[in-house]
């Protein structure tokens, strides 16, 4: 009985909710300069990079900091002290302190998922402006002691209430080994694979040759170190310390990208250093609105933010095919085909995964197993990634998020195209897919 | 080790010493005045026992009614008339009268807890002013004797006495604080103790000087008292000056139940609290380890204060007289009798004239403006521009700072943050009012497309670009079409009149002077000039935000040079006279160091930039100053200019810079002989009195002019502005302590001597007539 009303009266609402929909835009969105790890933000903490970002997008959009209803950050590799790194950052940014704010994770799809809560939120009624963003720093890992040397220590206090007995008691079972310190590693907890080689073998599957990573990673290079060249990324990267300029984008050769030795399968493996994602310092903020509300404030926003999708697939045999899952749900429920695409904003984690989920999005043999024999459709790589990736730019895992909806935006505007597609994959096996659509101004 | 931390304690007391000049003048300054807001004079200068014997003390106007707990706790709660408590003469009788009839004769009082019922403040010290007026300080000898014997009174129930404190306790409040055996604090940002005697030319007399070393160590006491320094709660738990720090929550329960514990033996405190360290022990109280002690530490005077201020050395007298004997009476008759020599000196008065000065500048008759300032908008962030944003973001103002490229943008934010950083190392910035400060800096460039909406919210601009008059005028109209219509802008210009920068002006009512002095940050004066046009609203809302910036503010007339540069003007002139006359250029910097300035003037030259320097000479030569910028040959600097000898920053100036060194090569000696065109054999007096003789009487001039409103802003400006000699009180106060007469006379023979420029202005020489003085009850002020 109590059920059935409950039921009725959650539907009631929904059918509610839904007539009054709200719409989702994004207002704007830039980056500190991603750049390689232990470089220009060595000292600094991810807390500072990101508050640096927060700051930036008030900044740039001179929007009052008290007119903000919550934060959100996405962040992987958490430093202990700043767990919810989103209300450490945003206090440190000069948002009054009655606003609240809290940190999501989901690997490298992390402040995707912050700038979804974010609409989510607002389409719930329960905030009108989040600001949403994500950070990543290589240069200050946790490395911490040992399981069994933690152990050890967390026993120390009670253990040195017995005196010298006790202090020899803790010591103890220890081994030399024991000491050693342990650094978080890029590899997936379930399966223990390294995700490297879980790219590789997924390439190998859908037959990505050498070659063709090699040729994709020149690329991303090629087209980010033109649209630096060509100031595209002014006032969407912010300069730290008066520069820009990010660090980890460098203009090479096939003949050399080509002459490097696999990195992670040996001795014939595909994936190498170049054209896997490098380690990255940055951090980035989008400030996401509801339509009303961005117009009563006198915004000009850049893009709708009309569907998004977070999928999940089995981790050991498609760990990172989450896009090809993602784009599918979303083109289906907004009912568009590759061709409506005008920018497709693509995370290259690894030239062979974006290439594996490309093969995989327009291949009928895998949508005869998967998707009841409709395929995903192709992507047309002119449109795709035009102003560099992750590849080139680098990857934070926390920020990249938030650097596609940015860049496919300013894009949307700037190439007057009508929707965006963008995606990412995520270890374990989790990936992402949305749809912006141009804001017209 | 023992080396080690001597130089430590060194470093601490000699932490406001400093090579560079610039900082050396606002450094002087800070020794010797207090620049804090509460007057906080160490010990009262009135009776405990003169009260008034017609009428009973109403104890009720200083204390709630004295409560007394179950478990015999009294609890004394300090409440006087004002907003602060102070230490007065009503105060004190009642004191007195409180505790003869409501603690003393009770047997069931076990313990005392001393508490204020203000929110936030304990005692913030006690009214200057009773010292001032008194005309024979030897009258200052029974009162002070009457309070002690007032605090012995006190201990002579013996029953433990617990001080609570919240908010400051400075001066006498703390002196009250160290009679009690037991004190807590609370861990408020707004608790602090110290004793800032020493800044007005005096020392704690209510046995300061005796019962705080024994407490915290002779080495954090000399710091406390010859510094004068605020202790916050946590280095005071550290050192021990109190014994347990609590949130002011919790501060009165705290306070009971030690009193309580005290009371029933549970606690038992030693003075020292903690044994001495094995180094402070060899340091402190070994005969070697101590006359090394008071060697270094009268080096670090002398540093600091090249020993002209007398009230360091007596407060270091007083205390080796407490090392010496033991017994107590006669240590505290030796403070008080070298407290009531030290408020009969030109020094003390002077110091205290300059306290009253800055607390009276705190105030202006322009107004209330209208609409308060909160964002201000900084153009240009050079190191002048970078600096008026640091101070404003760190007052809490939010700050667009703007520079038309993003590189220069990025050095000014490096300038702020490296200056914030500083304080954060030294734990004297928090972590998070580092970010507050760095999330109220909006940097914008010409390259940020939202510059002008962040503009449109700006009540304040202060331009500090350029010195250019076009571009000055492309500003003015370029920020008045994107800021609202109540937006004041303020040109730091050092050189342009303000009236001809307020011709491009739509709203030239609106348009005012602010000019800073550098580096930013450490310059406590800001001259705030209103052209003819500019509304008083206007000049209230600049000096309103002057005053928040933590400057002191003094409004000036728009004349060439405004007031501190136009009198260094014919001091520069001068300098380069003196030269011509064979003086030396060591001879020169000693001379004005003797005198009192923080740096003499051929360092300055260098500190400051040879080039610059030579600009504001030859910018006032060409004003209208007339013959006042005569009788010197400024081209010593300008051929320095030429062979890129710009002073400290080029490492080359009138002095030679290696590192910390400098020296005069055999160079400059030789350029400085060809320049000198004779050898008067001048002595260190001659050079004295022909430099500060063109200095004093500019300011005179300037006074007559009309170009500053009175001598409080004439000496104040040159004390803030210059670092002129804060012992002789600023060029006003110096003339009436040197007679005026005397003066004009003095002038007048150097005139005959040496031509015009010397002859002393109307204004002095209708002063030196009359015999009035320009400060005091026969002053002239106000004419």
């Amino acid at each position: 009985m109590l059920r059935n009303t409950v039921s009725r009266g959650a539907r009631g609402f929904a059918t509610a909710a839904k007539s009054s929909q709200k719409n989702i835009v994004m207002v704007d969105g830039i980056r500190l300069p991603f750049a390689m790890q232990s470089t220009i933000y060595n000292d600094l903490l991810a807390v500072d990079l990101q508050r640096l970002a927060l700051k930036s997008l008030l900044t740039k959009t001179a929007l009052d900091p008290a007119m903000v209803d919550y934060v959100l950050c996405g962040t992987v590799i958490q430093e202990t002290k700043t767990s919810n790194i989103a209300r450490e950052a945003s206090m440190g940014a000069g948002i009054p302190l009655s606003v609240p704010s809290h940190t999501v994770t989901q690997a490298c799809i992390s402040s995707s998922v912050a700038i979804c809560t974010a609409a989510e939120k607002i389409m719930a009624g329960q905030a009108d402006v989040v600001i949403a963003g994500g950070v990543e720093t290589f240069s200050d890992v946790p490395i911490r002691f040992s399981r069994k040397v933690r152990q050890k220590l967390i026993g120390a206090p009670k253990a040195m209430k017995k005196g010298p007995a006790g202090i020899a008691g803790l010591l103890k079972g220890l081994k030399p080994g024991d000491l050693a310190p342990e650094a978080p590693a890029i590899a997936n907890f379930t399966t223990g694979e390294v995700m490297g080689v879980s790219s590789d073998r997924l390439s190998a599957k859908f037959g990505v040759s050498r070659e063709e990573m090699d040729h994709f990673t020149v690329r991303s290079h090629s087209n980010a170190a033109k649209a630096h060249e060509a100031n595209w990324y002014d006032g969407e990267v912010m300069p730290f310390n008066g520069s820009n300029s990010e660090n980890g984008i460098k203009p090479s050769t096939y003949e050399k990208v080509s002459s490097l030795n696999p990195a992670f399968v040996k001795p014939y493996g595909t994936h190498t250093a170049a054209n896997s994602s490098f380690l990255t310092d940055g951090a980035s903020a989008s400030l996401i609105m509801s339509e009303e509300k961005a117009l009563e404030l006198g915004f000009k926003p850049k893009s709708y933010i009309r569907d998004w999708a977070f999928v999940a697939c089995d981790p050991f045999e498609e760990l990172l095919l989450g896009p090809t899952y993602g784009a599918k749900k979303c083109l289906d429920s907004m009912n568009l085909t590759m061709d409506d695409i005008g920018v497709f904003e693509i995370h290259e984690a690894f030239a062979g995964q974006v290439l594996s989920n490309l093969t995989a999005m327009n291949s009928q043999t895998f949508a005869d197993q998967r998707f009841n024999g409709k395929k995903v459709g192709e992507i047309d790589q002119s449109k795709m990634n035009t102003k560099g990736g992750s590849l080139s730019l680098g990857h934070p895992f926390g920020a990249t998020g938030s650097r596609l909806v940015s860049t496919a935006s300013n894009r949307l505007q700037r190439e007057e195209q009508r929707f965006a597609l963008l995606a990412a994959c995520a270890d374990g096996g989790l990936g992402h897919a949305a749809i912006l659509e141009r804001y017209d101004n | 080790m023992l080396r080690r931390s001597l130089r430590q304690t060194v470093n601490r007391l000699a932490r406001t010493n400093s090579a560079a000049a610039s900082r050396a003048v606002q450094r002087s300054v800070q020794r010797s005045v207090s620049t804090k807001k509460t007057l906080n004079v160490g010990s009262t200068g009135r009776s405990f026992s003169a009260a008034p014997a017609a009428s009973k003390p109403d104890v009720s106007k200083f204390f709630k009614p004295v409560e007394v707990t179950d478990s015999g706790v009294a609890i004394v709660r300090l409440d006087g008339p004002k907003a602060m408590n102070t230490i007065s003469f009503e105060f004190s009788a009642a004191a007195k009268e409180m505790w003869s009839t409501e603690i003393a004769p009770r047997s069931d009082v076990k313990s005392v807890v001393f508490i204020s019922a203000k929110k936030d403040n304990f005692i913030a010290g006690a009214d200057i002013q009773d010292i001032k007026n008194m005309e024979d300080k030897t009258q200052l000898l029974p009162i002070i004797e009457d309070g002690i014997e007032f605090f012995k009174d006190m201990k002579s129930k013996k029953i433990p006495m617990v001080c609570a404190i919240n908010g400051p306790a400075l001066g006498g409040g703390l002196e009250w604080a160290l009679w009690c055996d037991y004190r807590v604090c609370s861990d408020s940002s707004k608790t602090k103790m110290g004793l800032p005697e020493v800044k007005l030319g005096l020392l704690p007399g209510f046995g300061g000087t005796q019962n705080l070393f024994p407490l915290v160590g002779v080495q954090g006491a000399m710091d406390m008292m010859l510094t004068g320094k605020d202790i916050r709660p946590a280095k005071a738990k550290k050192m021990g000056l109190v014994d347990l720090v609590v949130s002011e929550h919790q501060l009165e329960h705290a306070a009971i139940r030690a009193a309580e514990d005290l009371a029933s033996g549970k606690i038992k405190v030693k003075i020292p609290r903690k044994p001495k360290s094995w180094m402070a022990w060899g340091i402190e109280d070994t005969p070697p380890g101590q006359s090394k002690m008071w060697e270094t530490i009268n080096k670090m005077v002398m540093k600091n204060t090249n020993g002209v201020y007398p009230a360091p050395f007596a407060i270091i007298e007083c205390v080796k007289e407490g090392l010496k004997s033991n017994d107590m009476d006669a240590r505290y008759k030796f403070e008080r009798e070298k407290f009531a020599e030290l408020a009969a000196t030109n020094e003390s008065a002077s110091l205290i004239g300059i306290f009253d000065g800055m607390t009276s500048l705190k105030k202006h008759s322009f107004g209330e403006p209208k609409h308060e300032t909160k964002n201000i908008a900084v153009l240009g962030a050079g190191l002048m521009g970078a600096g008026i944003a640091q101070i404003s973001a760190e007052k809490g103002y939010r700050v667009l700072l703007k520079d038309k490229e993003d590189e220069g943008l990025a050095k000014g934010e490096a300038y702020i943050n490296g200056n914030w950083e500083k304080k954060k190392k030294r734990k004297t910035m928090t972590m998070h009012k580092y970010n507050q400060n760095t999330a109220n800096i909006v940097p914008l460039s010409d390259n940020t497309e939202s510059w002008k909406q962040h503009f449109s919210q700006a009540d304040l601009v202060i331009e500090a670009v350029f010195e250019d008059i076009d571009l000055k005028h492309r500003v003015v109209k370029e920020i008045e079409e994107v800021t609202p219509d109540h937006c004041v802008f303020a040109t730091n210009t050092s050189a342009i009149p303000i009236a001809d920068i307020a011709k491009a002006s739509k709203r030239p009512e609106q348009l005012v002077g602010m000019h800073y002095f550098s580096p930013v940050p450490q310059m406590p004066l800001l001259e705030i000039i209103p052209h003819a046009g500019t509304s008083d609203l206007t000049t209230a809302a600049a000096y309103n935000v002057g005053t928040k910036q933590g400057k002191t503010c003094i409004a000036v007339k728009d004349v060439p040079g405004f007031y501190v540069n136009r009198c260094l003007g014919p001091f520069l002139v001068e300098v380069s006279a003196l030269a011509k006359d064979g003086a030396g250029l060591e001879l020169l910097d000693k001379a004005m160091l003797d005198f009192g300035m923080p740096v003499g003037p051929v360092t300055l030259a260098d500190e400051v930039g040879i080039d610059v320097s030579n600009k504001v000479a030859s910018f006032l030569s060409n004003a209208d100053l007339g013959v006042r910028m005569t009788g010197g040959d400024i081209s010593l600097m300008g051929e320095m200019v030429e062979k890129g000898w710009l002073g400290r920053k080029t490492g080359q100036g009138f002095y030679t810079y290696d590192g910390k060194k400098k020296t005069i090569s055999a160079e400059v000696k030789q350029y400085a002989k060809d320049f000198a065109d004779r050898d008067l054999g001048l002595t260190e007096e001659d050079v004295q009195n022909r430099i500060v003789s063109r200095f004093v009487n500019e300011a005179v001039m300037c006074l007559q002019d009309e170009i500053i409103a009175d001598p409080v802003n004439g000496d104040i400006g040159l004390i803030f502005g210059t670092g002129f000699a804060p012992f002789r009180g600023g060029p006003f106060r110096y003339l009436d302590t040197y007679g005026i007469d005397k003066y004009v006379a003095m002038m007048n023979g150097f005139a005959e001597k040496m031509g015009p420029q010397f002859e002393p202005c109307q204004l002095m020489k209708d002063m030196a007539a009359s015999g009035k003085k320009f400060h005091g009850p026969n002053s002239a002020a106000g004419m």
